[in-house]
């Protein structure tokens, strides 16, 4: 399973923090995308496609063509605004 | 506020409960909801860089809202939340990265998450150098990464709902003085 985090904006959009998603059959974060389109509105998603969202994976900054793997912590960022 | 022995805690034990501190040798991070006292921060930057002859420290605090706001449109409060664990690495990766440009012998970032209102203090960068010129480069060289890099969220709730914001143009221009 993949653990999804959503935060800021985006954890409203997706009424949820987080969730899990089967690992098999994503290996980015584009598939990742994929699969979540199956749960959650058209509204998250064009939000995720947005962009201004980044991506962390296993806590570090990352590309949506970088490799996930079973366990793997895939965060979805929005713009930030610390400070 | 902060006493003493609540400073050492953050700087030595990393045993304040409010989230996760990695200690680094270059300084020390801290992110929770507590506020914390300039005096009680500036005596343990101190204590930690005792060779140390030049201290800057910067202290952003939550803005009036009412100044950038139509006439009626108000905010009640502002909403900090972050990626624990994250947040924390990005901000050590940063005082290690204005280290490697501006070698000073401690630095101590603190940022605060939760609910906070007008006036409160809400982030603290502290830089003890040998000399002054690399203690301010530093401390701007953090605040600037830490605008546009860490990972926190603010959102505005008042009289219009809420409103989640983003980096500021000001802001990640900024970034380009380090280029």
């Amino acid at each position: 399973m993949i653990k999804v985090l959503f935060f800021g904006g985006l954890q409203e959009t997706a009424q949820t923090e987080s969730c899990l998603i089967e690992s098999q059959d994503v290996t980015n974060v584009r598939d990742l995308v994929v699969a979540l389109s199956e749960q959650f509105s058209p509204s998250l998603i064009n939000a995720l496609n947005d962009e201004t969202a980044m991506v962390s994976v296993n806590q570090q900054y990352a590309g949506w063509d970088v490799q996930l793997n079973d366990a793997d912590e895939v965060g979805f960022l929005p713009p930030v605004s610390g400070g | 506020m902060s006493n003493r022995s609540d400073i050492d805690d953050r700087a030595d034990s990393n045993l304040n409960t409010n989230s996760q501190q990695p200690k680094q040798s270059n300084g020390s991070v801290w992110v929770g909801e507590a506020d914390f006292s300039v005096a009680d921060e500036y005596r343990a930057t101190c204590d930690l860089a005792p060779h140390a002859g030049a201290v800057v420290f910067f202290v952003g605090l939550v803005r009036d809202f009412y100044a950038d706001k139509a006439a009626d449109e108000s905010v009640d409060y502002i909403e900090l939340q972050h990626y624990p664990g994250m947040t924390e690495s990005l901000c050590s990766e940063i005082v290690d990265q204005a280290h490697q440009r501006y070698p000073f012998e401690y630095a101590r970032v603190l940022h605060r998450v939760g609910k906070l209102y007008a006036g409160d203090q809400i982030v603290m960068v502290a830089v003890a150098a040998q000399h002054r010129e690399n203690a301010f480069q530093a401390a701007q060289f953090i605040m600037d990464f830490l605008k546009n890099r860490a990972t926190f969220w603010k959102k505005e709730v008042g009289s219009r709902g809420q409103q989640w914001l983003g980096v500021k143009d000001k802001d990640k221009k900024a970034l380009k003085r380090w280029q």
